[in-house]
């Protein structure tokens, strides 16, 4: 048990310096860039606004000329107090409000897909190395390779339009209907699973290949193993054998690659979310970008790496329960 | 020693030139990188003004035309040679940079090694496709600058894979014999080692291709990229932008993604074959009709390696 | 097997999903749904004032008012929470009468004490003074319930503008208030024709009639509906299935994408603002301040291609003087007479740089007189795809008279920082624009704003004075006579044109979609008793007042 603990603080500490080390890029990209954040608030108004009007304006903002280190001094301190600043682009919102519910709505929509997608595709690929001579392994892997091929975005603007807008079967976009009331209801979560349909299954349809292959893979390398064998020579089913045995091996390096995924998928929902018009971080994040909004910018990247750092802590002790080899 | 690497090699080469996925998937890269050199020589000026915005195909314009009144035959041919460029250079970066620091973090270990794969680490978390969106933000558009934002998020996963399996290779007899026989440790990596890892090396070559492929092309889409230049990201931009769907003017929008597609499949082909070369075990049991070679099983992308922790 | 169980499973369950949600699809229309910002997700802020501009709308169009309303479309200003106006003391004191009868959506009186306390707010918190009133106000004060004085320290008669349309906020409820920088008035008391908030969800909000508007009948519909649409894409799929009833987007070949879907009810309307799109010429650069030269590239660019390309044929061909569509009416009787190089003539083109020594060799590339090649960078903004495309069309043009133009691309906050410092050669960009178009010359002639490359300059990017404008300018600040106002404007024009500071490329069009399903009575060109466009305020109001329930 000591041990595990020991891993799992080792695995912590990593956390905390990789999550340093995003702050610190967060920070430094933006102020080593060209661009004035006062000259777009400036822009905005076309030229109306007045130098006067300008200097008034910097201040609130607290656009200080500061030297770098200092400021970064101070960024760090109020991150710590869990102060993100104020939103430029929603002022005077500040960013910790407007970040709450879109990073909801992206781990919701996010989360969803990638436990169906990694669920059915490990399902898939030990069904397909488990019955290696059938139909679906020949079929399966060609066709899902095919599809994943396809830039993801172009896949769901086709399946938007044909889907959505032809065939009307589903939403053009948002996270839940008009009339409904968000809160803990029936009717509001029936309308944002129907609307968090389409857009997750094309990030199913994408990514469920590459679980499936490397499920498939990592399967006949277990099944060619010497204990697999002898339990075919104890007289197993050789459904408890692909169950209980191969699969339950196998999975282990897939749920390493789950832990990776959470990254990918969180971060790879922008196109999705942009896509979909679904109300989630990545949106916001290509919205704080355009309009050079720091604050936002920063928050945001902060709050998806945050998201993944934690997730893949879960991770961490997800393997630690199913794999004893961690625990000596 | 270097007849032992020279049929390390023929043998690989041998069973890739034999493997049915790896040569379909090396026609067609082939044929798109022909077409990217060679093709906007012969296709009408990709930037001109030539005919009504948003026409259907028709003999003058085999492709019809984009909102801009251009020849989209034309423009997926030029398209095809930045995006290629970008994707192959970024690939081989990625590799490089990838050997380098996934290759001498395993084969030394130690501090230098705990150092480097904090590094390493450290990357493989941080939400890559924020990160580019960020960079390619504020960085001046154009191919280097994409070029550099998908290198610095990309090359932590092929220096992960490569550091795993310098780890076995520096474990291994060989290795060994050479370091006692007193020989200089670059040249163990470069002579001795190398050879060894050319699978490996050439199957994240390709994925880093991929890889590099569709995220250009998706930083691209979000205008993210220099829209003034002609590639499959920018076309696939502006079809966006002039509605492409909504106006039923499906030309300008399927054969920059089908290009796109039938790239990266091709690419993931040959990495299917260098899987069934290295691990034979892979390929599928079941007996194929001779009459659609294409339709063969496909299999295996490299599994993924459990970690040294 | 195991895919087809599977996608049985799944098609089944979304039908059941997707026959509960139908039934809602079917509902009657209990307010107009707008479009008019992209967000992805809404914001609380009503706070007219606000100086990032971060306000919902309409809260500058339909909760809050001000004393007059430009309207584009007339070009004359409508009388609202004030009635009338008056000059006094040669220009230097400004008095309005105030509308009687006028009350809060909270039920309290409104007078003139309002207004007076909402221009001295400004002067407390100048973030606030976004149009900075208060270099010119001296004193802002009621003299009556029904009068407002305002006192000027220097005389500035175009300053009327910014004092007219200025939303009013009510005293009883602002000066309540510590920090109205940082105020985001969750809960408005206003007194436009919608003020009451019924619904406020990150997706979707609803506001409600004002119970209390003070113009009898009005508005003649329940409330408004602000659905979030984060892109022109969500907007145009949005408009038409029927669910936007007005949007004010730009949509691509609008009359086959949205009006073939429903040729009864899907309705846009384009009208030119009667301001201009330029190609910004960096008048320091040593060979663009050749007037020669600036005229030639005008002359070679083909701005009836430019339009059809770029904009979609939504627009036309700037007009020389720089001001078109409802700014005709300032155009000079006398201007057969000037020179109109914004016609296409690439020969003309070619004449004058001949003329101005840019030698053309055997490859049709011409070059300076020490040897360079003659090329210029034109920057745009990355993601303004419609600049981006006209940039296009120009640098073909320009390699016709053997000029190289390269299109490069910056984001915003590079490239207004660019057009700011003077740090570019050619450019293409807005120009100051007000109710007359001495707003556009003063910013593209007047040496007040000239500023030395490598300082910001917030107008006249292509730093270019002209000293026997400067003149007119201050003449025409002083003056409140409209055929003194007029004569200045044509001698002003003929000084541009004579110049050619900077090039007009087409002239400026504003978009608005409508649905008349539900709703009639929506301004258009039969009609133009207002732009339809939303992204006008506080012209909107006029719309907000008059549209009806079918």
């Amino acid at each position: 048990m000591n041990h595990s603990l020991n891993y799992l603080l080792r695995r912590l500490g990593f956390y905390f310096i990789a999550a340093w080390a995003a702050l610190t890029l967060n920070f430094f990209i933006p102020r080593l860039m060209p661009g004035d954040p006062a000259a777009i608030i400036f822009a905005r108004f076309r030229g109306k606004l007045k130098p006067e009007a300008m200097n008034a304006l910097r201040e609130t903002f607290g656009l200080t000329d500061e030297p770098l280190l200092g400021q970064y001094w101070s960024y760090l301190k109020s991150i710590l107090q869990g102060d993100l600043g104020i939103s430029i682009a929603y002022f005077p919102e500040p960013v910790t409000s407007i970040i709450s519910s879109a990073l909801l709505w992206t781990i919701f929509l996010a989360g969803f897909s990638l436990i169906i997608s990694f669920s059915l595709g490990t399902l898939l690929g030990t069904i397909i190395a488990w019955n290696r001579s059938g139909k679906l392994d020949s079929f399966l892997p060609p066709a899902l390779a095919f599809i994943g091929a396809f830039p993801y975005f172009w896949l769901a603007m086709v399946a938007l339009y044909i889907f959505g807008f032809e065939l009307s079967w589903f939403p053009l976009g948002h996270a839940y209907g008009n009339d409904v009331t968000p809160g803990f209801n029936i009717p509001f979560i029936l309308s944002a699973l129907y609307h968090a349909a389409l857009p997750a299954l094309t990030m199913i349809l994408v990514s469920l290949g590459g679980w499936m292959l490397s499920m498939r893979n990592i399967m006949i390398t277990t099944l060619g193993t010497d204990y697999i064998a002898f339990a075919h020579a104890k007289g197993l089913s050789s459904r408890l054998i692909m169950l209980r045995y191969a699969a339950r091996n196998a999975i282990l390096p897939n749920f390493t690659g789950f832990g990776m995924a959470l990254g990918f998928v969180l971060s790879g929902a922008l196109l999705t979310e942009i896509i979909f018009s679904y109300p989630g971080q990545g949106y916001l994040l290509l919205q704080a970008v355009r309009a050079q909004d720091f604050p936002l910018m920063q928050g945001l990247f902060m709050t998806i790496t945050f998201a993944v750092l934690a997730a893949n802590w879960i991770v961490d002790i997800l393997i630690l329960f199913f794999d004893p080899r961690t625990r000596k | 020693m270097s007849y032992i690497h020279n049929s390390i090699l023929s043998r690989w080469i041998t069973g890739i030139i034999q493997n049915r996925k790896a040569v379909t998937g090396v026609v067609i890269i082939l044929l798109f990188i022909f077409i990217g050199i060679f093709g906007p020589f012969i296709t009408q000026d990709p930037t001109a003004f030539l005919s009504t915005p948003l026409s259907p195909p028709s003999w003058e314009h085999w492709l019809g035309t984009n909102g801009q009144g251009q020849d989209v035959l034309a423009q997926t041919i030029s398209g095809a040679r930045q995006t290629l460029l970008v994707g192959f250079t970024t690939g081989i970066m990625v590799v490089l940079i990838g050997a380098l620091i996934g290759g001498i973090s395993g084969y030394y270990g130690g501090r230098i090694d705990d150092l480097l794969s904090l590094l390493i680490n450290v990357f493989l978390v941080m939400p890559g496709l924020p990160l580019m969106v960020i960079l390619a933000s504020w960085l001046p558009p154009g191919p280097g600058t994409l070029t550099g934002v998908l290198v610095l998020t990309g090359w932590a996963w092929n220096a992960r894979v490569i550091r795993s399996q310098m780890m076995t290779f520096r474990s291994r007899d060989f290795v060994s014999a050479a370091i006692v026989s007193g020989e200089r440790n670059i040249r163990i990596i470069v002579i001795e080692i190398m050879p060894r890892m050319l699978s490996l090396l050439a199957s994240s070559f390709i994925g880093a291709s991929i890889y590099a492929i569709g995220a250009q092309v998706g930083l691209e889409f979000l205008g993210l990229g220099d829209v003034s230049t002609i590639t499959w990201g920018t076309n696939l931009y502006w079809a966006s932008n002039d509605m492409a769907l909504l106006t039923g003017s499906w030309w300008t929008f399927v054969p920059t993604g089908l290009s796109i597609a039938i790239v990266s499949f091709a690419l993931t082909l040959i990495n299917f074959g260098i899987d069934e070369v290295t691990n034979p075990r892979l390929i599928s049991e079941r007996v194929w009709r001779e009459n659609i070679p294409t339709n063969k099983a496909i299999n295996g992308i490299t599994p993924v390696v459990k970690d040294h922790e | 097997m195991i895919l087809k169980k599977l996608s049985y499973t799944i098609l089944i369950s979304l039908f059941i999903v997707v026959g509960c949600e139908n039934s809602n699809e079917i509902k009657k229309r209990d307010g107009l749904i707008v479009y008019q910002e992209a967000q992805i997700s809404w914001i609380r802020n009503f706070n007219p004032l606000s100086p990032a501009g971060s306000a919902r709308w309409p809260t500058l169009s339909g909760i809050y008012e001000p004393l007059f309303i430009y309207n584009s479309i007339t070009g004359e200003y409508v009388p609202w929470l004030a009635l009338d106006y008056t000059w006094e003391k040669g220009n230097k004191v400004l008095k309005m009468l105030i509308r009687k009868g006028v009350k809060w959506s909270d039920g309290e009186p409104f007078s003139a004490e309002d207004v007076a306390f909402t221009f001295n707010i400004k002067r407390k918190h100048r973030a606030l003074d976004t149009r900075d009133s208060w270099g010119y106000l001296k004193e802002v004060v009621a003299m009556s319930d029904t009068i407002v004085k305002f006192e000027f320290k220097r005389i500035y008669v175009p300053g009327f503008d910014a004092l007219a349309t200025q939303s009013i906020v009510a005293k009883h409820i602002w000066d309540k208030i510590d920090d109205p920088v940082k105020f985001s008035n969750p809960s408005p008391v206003g007194t436009g024709p919608f003020t009451e908030i019924i619904r406020f969800d990150s997706q979707l909000w609803e506001l409600g009639k004002n119970p209390n508007y003070w113009q009898k009948g009005k508005p003649q519909i329940n409330k408004l509906i602000f659905p979030t649409y984060p892109s022109n894409e969500q907007v145009t799929l949005a408009l038409l299935s029927g669910n936007l009833d007005w949007a004010g987007a730009f949509i691509p070949a609008v009359d086959r994408v949205f009006v073939s879907k429903d040729t009864v009810h899907h309705k846009y309307w384009f009208p030119l603002t009667g301001h201009t799109t330029f190609l910004h010429t960096n008048t320091k650069h040593p060979i663009l301040s050749d007037v020669r030269v600036r005229k030639a590239i005008s002359y070679a660019i083909d701005r009836e291609l430019v339009v059809k390309v770029g904009m979609y044929d939504y627009t036309e061909p700037a007009h020389v003087s720089g001001v078109s569509g409802p700014m005709s009416k300032w155009h000079s009787p006398y201007l057969d007479q000037a020179e109109n190089w914004t016609t296409y003539d690439p020969g003309k083109a070619n004449m004058l740089l001949d003329g101005a020594g840019f030698i053309k060799d055997e490859t049709g590339l011409r070059y300076t007189t020490d040897g360079h090649i003659l090329e210029f960078d034109i920057i745009i903004v990355s993601g303004w795809s419609d600049w981006i495309r006209s940039a296009q069309i120009v640098s073909q043009n320009l390699k016709n008279v053997g000029i190289t133009a390269k299109v490069k691309t910056y984001d915003f906050g590079a490239w207004i920082s660019r057009m700011q410092k003077g740090d570019f050669e050619l450019a293409i960009g807005w120009a100051e624009k007000g109710t007359t178009p001495y707003a556009l010359y003063r910013g593209m002639m007047s040496s007040e704003y000239l500023q030395p490359k490598g300082e910001i300059a917030d107008v006249n990017w292509h730093r270019f004075g002209l000293a026997s404008a400067d003149s007119l300018f201050r003449e025409y600040e002083q003056t409140s006579d409209k055929n003194e106002i007029t004569e200045i404007i044509y001698e002003l024009q003929h000084l541009f044109i004579e110049h050619a500071p900077s090039l007009p490329l087409f002239s400026e069009a504003s978009w608005a979609e409508c649905n008349t399903k539900y709703f009639s009575n929506f301004p258009s060109a039969e009609n133009p008793y207002a732009t339809l466009s939303p992204n006008y305020p506080p012209e909107n109001l006029l719309v907000l007042v008059n549209v009806q329930n079918r």
